[in-house]
């Protein structure tokens, strides 16, 4: 190919794009540690501090600016997200599990649980709230109503993630556990699920994660709690601090140490299935 | 003969039990709701409160309001440009890490590397663009820095190129990631074929690279589309309020009590979305190119 001329030169936009990417985060972060509270969210840095880091933990002295409203907000999301997690992970590998034998109306099914993803947040969101407020007649709460759109966004994605590695899944054990007499529940449990067990793990990464920082169904389904982004979109009205993009720092490096683990089990269950395939061969 | 009957029954009985939550899950939480923003687009509404006596009042309210429609000519016209730019930045992005790039461990690092900008709260990532985009943000004090610009350029910040930017910069990863997945799928024999017959870079990569990368272009391009159409967000924090899209007026409606007004403008963003999710899969069929 024209190698010489073109890979350096995507390179080279690759860079740039990278550089697009970050610009923001990048930007973020400098401004994090602007003097407090004086300092304000932009340019110039009047002088390095971590006073807004302080100030997130309430460790500065009061000033007119008040804490972010996020320690309740925080515990809320996360246990959302967890809850959103279990049940979408559950109905994706069941739904995916249905999916490898054929059967009629596959794409009828198929399409309304893939809609999840196709419908606007704000959508699914206002809807939800109609039906809550107008036919059903009952409040709206994070754990109920906001739940319910949760699962319905991230459980297509729990979905689509199993049902592509079970697409890619050798039948053949299964079979052979059968043929044994062992019942299907107790193959399921013995045989499929652990060969299954790293897609089951990265679809309850895609849950946890889209449900932590969902916010456009969140916003009209989760009445008067909030939740995470909820606390985060109420200081948008109000004047911005850098205490915000603090947070917004302090969040990411969450994110990976979440991501840590994940990688942590993954690598864990990558080696016990190598572990298990070399007892085979030795037997 | 009938061993294998009542297996098969047993088989398609245990399918059914397991499809059954999910299917009830998305009627009762994603189809229903969106019959019901249909039907209430119909009710009356009072100042405080609708009430189900039908009227098409809302309907008629959206279509002689130049702010409504004008809502919607906004929407389509920023999800056309934003589309265009996520395709026009990823693509190149897309081609390099997919195609170019020969070592599979180096394409993975590149693409995980194009993700973690997601693990930042999606709003803290659209606030994070006004210190950016400022009068005295950071790109008006490189320009400045590197002598390309004496003024600052104003026109960054609180306008609709800076809703187009952020958009652009939030979304495109969803386009550069199905994108560089098809490419990679490609087998190199056909192009080193290609190449062997006598054709130069460009003939190659309009008959064979970019038809058969265009199933990941369509996924990447729905993925936006969903994204862009549904905004509120970026558009109400980084325009000061000036670009208002159907997402925003569904907001303000709602904030408002206004039920039955948010409802007509929900059933017309389903319907454009509709229409945008239907011509993308007369493309490509998304269920075989799993």
């Amino acid at each position: 190919m024209e190698s010489r001329i073109l890979k350096p030169a995507l390179g080279l936009y690759v860079a740039l794009f990278l550089l697009f990417l970050y610009g923001p985060f990048v930007v973020l972060t400098i401004i994090s540690f602007q003097q407090g509270p004086e300092g304000g969210p932009q340019f110039p840095i009047i002088e390095w501090s971590t006073y807004w880091y302080r100030h997130i933990f309430g460790l500065t002295p009061p000033s007119r600016i008040a804490p972010l409203p996020f320690g309740e907000a925080l515990l809320r999301s996360l246990t959302l997200a967890f809850m959103t997690m279990v049940v979408s992970t559950v109905l994706g590998v069941m739904s995916a599990q249905a999916f490898r034998r054929k059967f009629k109306g596959s794409g009828a099914v198929f399409y309304l649980i893939v809609l999840g993803m196709m419908v606007p947040g704000v959508l699914t969101g206002l809807g939800v709230s109609l039906l809550a407020n107008n036919i059903i007649g009952i409040e709206r709460h994070w754990y109920t109503t906001a739940f319910a759109t949760h699962v319905a966004y991230t459980f297509p994605f729990a979905f689509l993630v199993m049902l592509a590695i079970l697409n890619r899944f050798d039948s053949s054990v299964e079979e052979a556990s059968w043929s044994l007499g062992v019942d299907p529940w107790t193959t399921f449990r013995k045989v499929t699920f652990p060969l299954i067990f790293p897609g089951v793990l990265s679809a309850m990464l895609f849950a946890f994660t889209l449900s932590l920082d969902e916010f456009p169904r969140t916003l009209f389904a989760s009445g008067r709690d909030q939740t995470l982004p909820l606390a985060i979109y109420g200081t948008f009205a109000v004047e911005i601090h850098p205490n915000i993009f603090a947070f917004g720092v302090l969040t990411t490096l969450f994110s990976f140490a979440l991501l840590s683990v994940y990688g942590i089990l993954m690598a864990m269950s990558v080696r016990r299935a190598k572990k298990m395939a070399m007892q085979e061969d030795i037997e | 003969m009938s061993g294998t009957v009542t297996i098969e029954k047993r088989q398609s009985r245990t399918t059914r039990w397991l499809l059954a939550p999910g299917i009830i899950w998305m009627s009762l939480f994603l189809v229903l709701p969106i019959l019901m923003i249909v039907y209430v687009s119909f009710w009356t509404q009072t100042t405080f409160n609708i009430s189900p006596e039908p009227t098409l009042a809302s309907w008629k309210l959206f279509f002689s309001s130049d702010t409504y429609t004008g809502a919607l000519w906004t929407t389509i016209r920023i999800w056309l440009i934003v589309l265009a730019c996520t395709f026009v930045v990823g693509y190149p992005t897309a081609l390099f890490v997919g195609l170019f790039i020969k070592s599979k461990t180096l394409s993975t690092i590149l693409l995980v590397i194009c993700v973690i900008p997601f693990w930042t709260s999606f709003l803290i990532r659209v606030l994070a663009w006004r210190p950016m985009l400022g009068k005295e943000g950071a790109i008006n004090i490189v320009l400045q820095k590197l002598g390309i610009i004496q003024q600052p350029i104003e026109v960054l910040l609180f306008t609709e190129l800076s809703v187009i930017i952020g958009m652009t910069q939030i979304y495109c990863v969803f386009m550069v990631g199905p994108i560089a997945f098809m490419l990679s799928r490609i087998d190199r024999n056909i192009i080193e074929a290609a190449r062997d017959l006598g054709a130069g870079f460009g003939r190659i990569f309009w008959k064979i690279i970019f038809p058969l990368s265009l199933p990941g272009v369509v996924v990447g391009a729905i993925f936006v589309s969903v994204m862009v159409l549904g905004e509120f967000a970026t558009s109400g924090a980084l325009s000061g309020r000036k670009v208002n899209l159907l997402g925003n007026i569904i907001i303000t409606q709602v904030g408002s009590l206004k039920w039955a007004m948010a409802s007509v403008v929900g059933v017309i963003l389903t319907i454009v979305m509709g229409f945008v999710i239907a011509g993308f899969l007369r493309i490509v069929d998304l269920k075989r190119e799993l």
